[in-house]
């Protein structure tokens, strides 16, 4: 155990019983952890995106393009860091303005990376994985009976839609002004919430098993440190 | 200014978008991908910048609770400055940073959510015990009960047969349904931008 595991496993553990100490109330030593969780999480991913993002695709293409690249290359290095110097203007609020022009890039690009994940990512293939199940063939592949296959499926399928249904908002106005959903989009959309909050049960579950599995690791590491402790002295 | 800034999202949103279906465009969405990503990472250290001089105006103005402030500040300097000299895999940042600070920190954050779960699950059962809660609770409860360890071994039915079966079939029929709502509104929100009817970066 050198100096630095340690230094590591003092700062762990220290930590480990400040946040801890939430559980009799919100107290100053809870506050600090955080406030240098936060400050060290900041910090940390400012030096990752020096050294992952902007060394090698800003300086090291830059430097490359400057010193024998083509006319190309030069231009291709020059917009964007035109826009990073645009960006930068944000820092003053007399020149946050300019800043627009690389953030108006920057929202198109993000809607289109949505819209590609959305629909390549997860529409279709949600779609195709649910059709999947009354495929036959699958089934027969799979070594399992088509029947059981598409018993699974046809439930699965009944909950899409009915899970669908619930998260369907149109609505019409009464006489006395009240809104109401059609009746049958209503049924559906009830049969829906059993669906939901079944999923959400089975969520809930998960988070709850993996959220124990960490309470117990770091009580488990608070034991291990202090027997490497009892063990130098 | 405002045309400008719409016709620059919508432009290169739409080459962005054409890379996915048109083998002819993809390279032009790769240029722009690293563009993007160079740009987002320097949003985000302005993004750094600002948490700083945010914080540091809390301590200039020694407002409540300012000493917090100046520890952030004071943290996220050194931990940045020593990322940028030593690098972030550096056995000192891997050390101290990461094992001795942020790693164990989330991890007992995590461990918190254990009590705070039970507890907002207690009062939900209180406060609203409709189908969907009521439902909600016993299906976490089952399959809880379906996974855990016990003495004498798996619980027979529940581990067997109940749990794969809400967990797999059931469970996955609403995760679709939410899954495919999610996404149609992502599909939407994102077209919305494209069109030009929702313009986050400035102008109406």
């Amino acid at each position: 155990m050198d100096y630095l595991d340690i230094i590591s496993g003092l700062l762990s553990f220290l930590f480990t019983i400040f946040v801890l100490s939430y559980l009799v109330g919100d107290n100053p030593l809870f506050r600090i952890t955080i406030y240098i969780f936060v400050g060290a999480a900041a910090g940390y991913v400012g030096s990752v995106i020096v050294w992952q993002v902007l060394k090698p695709q800003l300086w090291d293409k830059g430097i490359a393009a400057i010193f024998g690249g083509t006319l190309v290359d030069q231009l291709l290095i020059l917009l964007p860091l035109l826009g990073a110097a645009l960006i930068l203007t944000k820092i003053s609020s007399r020149m946050a303005g300019f800043a627009r022009l690389p953030m108006a890039f920057l929202v198109g690009a993000g809607a289109a990376v949505t819209i590609g994940g959305a629909l390549l990512g997860t529409l279709l293939p949600q779609m195709e994985a649910t059709i999947n199940f009354f495929d036959p063939q699958l089934a027969a592949a799979r070594n399992i009976h088509a029947l059981e296959v598409m018993g699974n499926g046809a439930v699965i399928l009944f909950g899409v839609v009915t899970s669908l249904a619930y998260f369907h908002f149109g609505a019409r106005q009464n006489a006395n002004g009240t809104m109401h959903r059609f009746g049958l989009i209503e049924i559906i959309a009830w049969v829906g919430r059993i669906f939901i909050g079944v999923t959400l049960g089975a969520i809930f579950a998960g988070v709850f098993a993996a959220a124990l599995t960490a309470f117990i690791e770091r009580f488990s590491s608070l034991i291990d440190f202090i027997n490497k402790l009892i063990g130098i002295f | 200014m405002r045309v400008l800034t719409a016709v620059i999202a919508i432009a290169f949103g739409i080459l962005i978008l054409l890379g996915y279906f048109l083998p002819q465009a993809a390279i032009i969405q790769t240029i722009l991908l690293n563009w993007a990503v160079i740009l987002t990472g320097v949003a985000a250290l302005v993004g750094l910048v600002n948490l700083m001089i945010v914080h540091m105006d809390k301590v200039r103005r020694s407002e409540k609770g300012s000493i917090y402030s100046a520890i952030l500040v004071l943290v996220m300097v050194l931990t940045f400055f020593a990322g940028v000299i030593l690098r972030p895999d550096h056995l000192l940042m891997r050390k101290v940073i990461l094992d001795g600070i942020i790693l164990p920190v989330e991890a007992m954050l995590m461990g918190l959510l254990t009590v705070t779960l039970l507890y907002a699950a207690i009062r939900m059962l209180r406060k609203r015990a409709d189908v969907m809660g009521i439902v909600f609770i016993l299906t976490a409860a089952l399959l809880f009960l379906g996974s855990a360890t016990l003495p004498f071994g798996d619980v027979p039915v529940f581990g067997t047969l109940i749990r794969p079966w809400f967990t797999q079939i059931f469970a996955l029929g609403g995760a679709r349904g939410i899954l495919i709502g999610v996404a149609l509104g992502t599909l939407v929100t994102g077209l919305r931008v494209l069109f030009g009817m929702d313009r986050p970066y400035g102008g109406k």
